[in-house]
């Protein structure tokens, strides 16, 4: 077993604890104070997200598995995001399958029941057999698990991009359903409790947490990653909401196992365990293992003694094993039998607070070049040969379980889901890794903006987001730089539309075999209630309207990213994201729009492409795209925020509710097949269009 | 009719089953595996999921349960038995229904909405629709319906995969199943085995035309 302690950090033990501890001791201090745990290298930053809100019931603690946001009625949804990233690179099915089993398991937690997944997956360039494996595999993990346990993927991301070619990054995010008053927390309020473990410890996963905390080594490390079982993921997740009311406290055994879930349960309190006790799927287990093992499927409750048989019997019905593994005590030390004898004996304080780090900073310095000399017609193809149905992923998904999924995925720019009360629930992930490559703060900004679009497309305000924080090794300068721009800019953005960030997650070490750290990947996934009405796309031969104002702001577009980086950043003004989102909104509630979307990657004709993929034509004028440039290039491809494109048949009702912001009709949709018009410019992209609905099933097959 | 919902450990659409039932006005019951008394029935719908995980083929541990033995007691004395996507699994793998549903051609789960055309109007589910043509979503990945008898799977076939205008060709069939079958019953027309999810249709919310054709079906159990 490695150890990814430092010689600082193993000394600082030694002095509080006055000895030096034995090796179950060091692991468990290992799993404990990992980066993954611990958060140690993060902490100073994330206090600083804006977490507090009206609506928030359960916000960023430390230690609770998931944030919980109210949606009315006496409802309240909890919302989470996670990574299986390591995992996945090593065994992109199992890491993938488990990373969806894990996120599930932490909405249980709260007692609420998860209605819809998203997945977010980022890998390497497709050209790369190995990185063509591993999307077939994931995609077909997050499949099996999700599909198994019957909660639906309704919508994600999915990207290429060199800079993961050895370090893939699968993101799941869940959202789960609770009534307010019955949210179980994750930690205990008070001793003599017992610890009643459900599920089976095997040999797999061992050290997992202190995997995902340092950087893939290359070599054989498949023993740290956990094998799915959905079919007991399944039965964990109806009973575990069967018996959720008459326990006092739960939680999912994720990383870290046993040891790091009883500690971090016990909250500061003690814990005696005999792990004698624990229920094995393999014989001779020695007890270092059975700590540290991260089989999945398990669940600890903290239960009163009078219920403990109603909550086994519970699991028993389905043949589940379930077991008293020891006590919730007063005195502040976690302790594990074996064989009768003592072998861990720990402080709980101890473990709780590993030292934290705070490493230096650097800017990154940047180069780039001129405009490039580019055709029109040839930058358009490059542009759309990069837009991709993502059909062949999403078809592979049980989306329309629950019977609750309104917007499949592909359909629109969010999903879109109903709530026991009756409202409708959008969500959208959202992450630039090209635009927080060059300018991470603007990035964080740019993020949150773009998912404040993108649930406003079907008629949604945001009321609560989760990030997840994806960088390389953060004892680098400039690592370490970008990730505490992401966090401000993030931060600024969600105060700004006070929309509160209910949980997070960090993810370092993410670096290729040369130690290359990824671009920086800082995702966010928000939350939001439609207002009233929602829309559903329709295309038709009507305006194409333009709302906001485009900048000649090229960099981290995807047009530098194919013809060379130029220009300034994009920066993000928050207000403008706000007014275009209103407008929009305010379009869809008075029915005067049938199409929304907003713009992002790929600019403007990325937005209009998606209209030329439904069989329809387009036909745009240049100069009535407002503009603080003349240059087509940015008048096409610029990403700046702020922007929408509608279809809309009476084009001078937007304008008159418009306020600081600019609305104008472009031009309009045409049934001229495949056709795209710019000024007199026709461009046929027949071709594009059958690789926008191919390209998936081409290269997988 | 009363009907029982059964869960198996597995079992994903229980909920939305139930839910539909209500919604076309059927006395309905969701029943834990091990609790089912047939007795007290005169329906019974195994919905989708993954009985016992589907670790092995589709359905095969499930139709080996001491509940599936009250099931076939329920279809030999000709109570009304439906199997949906899983279920239709299990009706297969337990011998209450002909053929086997093989792995998809394309060899992965997939999730569509489908046209279907309705070919028997002999079964509860089917009799006195007015519609020939149904839309609902598939959602599997052993969904291949093969039985080495042509003649009888043409006589068993209750819902064919179908275009919107109700051709029945290769193009539009999902899986690779035997002359585009997607449902059969058994002779008698009291067991029907269905890989479409009517559940999935019966809302308007989620529908993406509004159409709730799974209503249709349902509405037979509501007499």
């Amino acid at each position: 077993m490695k150890i990814t302690l430092s010689s600082y950090e193993m000394e600082v033990v030694r002095n509080k604890l006055g000895r030096e501890p034995n090796e179950a001791e060091w692991m468990t201090i290992d799993a404990l104070w990992s980066e993954h745990c611990s958060y140690k290298s993060s902490k100073t930053f994330l206090k600083s997200l804006p977490s507090e809100g009206e609506n928030v019931v359960m916000g960023i603690e430390d230690w609770q598995d998931a944030g919980a946001i109210d949606v009315g009625d006496g409802w309240a949804i909890v919302l989470k995001v996670e990574s299986h990233n390591h995992p996945s690179a090593i065994d992109p099915f199992n890491g993938a399958a488990t990373g969806v089993g894990g996120i599930i398991r932490d909405i249980i937690s709260k007692g609420a029941r998860p209605i819809a997944l998203l997945d977010m997956i980022r890998v390497g360039n497709l050209s790369l057999s190995r990185n063509r494996w591993l999307l077939k595999n994931i995609i077909s993990g997050i499949g099996f698990y999700g599909n198994s346990i019957g909660v639906p993927v309704i919508g994600g991301e999915l990207e290429f991009d060199d800079t993961y070619n050895d370090n893939p990054l699968v993101d799941v995010a869940a959202v789960g359903v609770v009534k307010k008053d019955k949210i179980v927390p994750s930690v205990i309020k008070e001793p003599g409790l017992k610890i009643v473990l459900v599920g089976l410890t095997g040999l797999d996963g061992l050290g997992g947490a202190s995997f995902a905390s340092r950087k893939l080594s290359g070599e054989d490390e498949i023993g740290a990653v956990q094998i799915a079982d959905p079919f007991a993921g399944k039965i964990v997740l109806d009973v575990t909401l069967e018996v959720a009311d008459k326990v006092e406290a739960i939680k999912d055994l994720g990383g870290g196992g046993l040891v790091v879930g009883i500690t971090e349960m016990a909250n500061g309190f003690g814990a005696v365990v005999d792990l004698d006790k624990v229920p094995l799927r393999v014989k001779d287990l020695t007890p270092e293992e059975i700590l540290i093992s991260e089989t999945q499927e398990r669940m600890i409750f903290a239960v009163k003694e009078e219920k403990v048989e109603e909550v086994c019997k519970a699991f028993e019905y389905y043949e589940y094993p379930c077991a008293v593994i020891g006590e919730f005590v007063k005195e502040p030390f976690i302790k594990f039998y074996y064989n009768g004898k003592e072998f861990v004996n720990l402080p709980s304080e101890l473990l709780l607070s590993p030292p934290r780090f705070v490493w230096n900073v650097k800017k990154k310095v940047k180069s780039y070049g001129s405009k490039p000399e580019v055709g029109l017609e040839e930058s358009v193809k490059a542009i759309v040969s990069n837009l991709i149905s993502k059909e062949w992923a999403y078809s592979q998904f049980d989306y329309e379980v629950g019977t609750s999924t309104v917007l499949k995925p592909g359909e629109a720019d969010a999903g879109l889901i109903a709530l026991p009360n009756g409202k409708l629930l959008a969500i959208k992930g959202d992450a630039n890794p090209d635009l927080c490559n060059e300018d991470a703060y603007e990035c964080g900004k740019a993020i949150v903006a773009e998912a404040y679009r993108n649930l406003a497309s079907v008629g949604a305000i945001g009321i609560g987001l989760v990030d997840h924080l994806q960088f390389g090794d953060p004892r680098k300068p400039e690592v370490y730089n970008d990730f505490i721009e992401a966090i401000r800019g993030i931060a600024e953005a969600s105060k700004f539309f006070s929309i509160p960030i209910v949980g997070g997650k960090v993810s370092f070490y993410n670096e290729n075999k040369n130690g290359i750290p990824i671009k920086p990947t800082p995702l966010v996934v928000m939350a939001g209630l439609v207002k009233d009405k929602y829309l559903r796309n329709k295309v038709d031969e009507t305006y194409v309207t333009l709302i906001g104002f485009t900048r000649d702001e090229m960099r981290g577009s995807l047009f530098t990213k194919i013809f060379g980086s130029y220009g300034e950043v994009p920066k993000t003004r928050l207000n403008e994201d706000y007014l275009s989102s209103q407008l929009v909104i305010e379009a869809i509630n008075d029915q005067s729009i049938i199409f929304a979307k907003d713009i992002n990657r790929g600019g403007l004709i990325a937005s209009l492409f998606s209209i030329l993929v439904k069989g329809m034509g387009v036909e745009i004028n240049l100069s009535r795209i407002p503009s603080d440039s003349e240059d087509w290039i940015a008048k096409l491809f610029s990403e700046n925020s702020g922007r929408f494109i509608v279809l809309t048949s009476e084009p001078e009702t937007l304008s008159k509710k418009a306020k600081g912001i600019h609305v104008s009709v472009i031009g309009r949709v045409t049934n001229n097949q495949n056709i795209l018009k710019i000024d007199d410019k026709e461009i046929n992209l027949e071709k594009q269009i059958s690789n926008y609905y191919n390209y998936l099933y081409e290269v997988i097959s | 009719m009363k009907t029982a919902v059964i869960k198996f450990p597995g079992t994903t659409c229980e909920v939305d089953v139930y839910k539909a039932l209500l919604e076309a006005k059927v006395d309905a019951e969701i029943v834990r595996y091990k609790d089912f008394d047939p007795d007290k029935y005169e329906a019974v719908v195994l919905p989708g999921g993954f009985s016992f995980g589907d670790y092995l083929r589709a359905g095969s541990i499930a139709a080996s349960t001491e509940t599936m033995k009250k099931v076939k007691e329920m279809a030999s004395a000709g109570k009304i038995v439906i199997g949906i996507c899983n279920g239709f699994q299990i009706l297969v793998e337990s011998g209450l229904l002909e053929g086997a549903l093989l792995p998809n051609l394309n060899l992965r789960f997939i999730s569509k909405w489908v046209y279907l055309k309705v070919v028997r109007n002999d079964t509860v589910l089917t009799k006195g629709l007015d519609k020939t043509i149904i839309k609902m979503p598939i959602a599997h990945a052993e969904g291949r319906f093969y039985l080495d008898d042509i003649e009888k799977a043409k006589r068993l076939a209750v819902l064919l995969y179908s275009d919107e205008l109700g051709n029945v060709n290769e193009k539009v069939n999902p899986n690779g199943s035997l002359l585009n079958i997607a449902s059969i019953a058994n002779e008698e027309g009291n067991v029907i085995g269905m890989m479409p999810h009517p559940e999935r249709a019966s809302f308007k919310l989620t529908s993406p035309t509004g159409d709730t054709d799974g209503l249709l079906l349902f509405r037979g159990l509501s007499k």
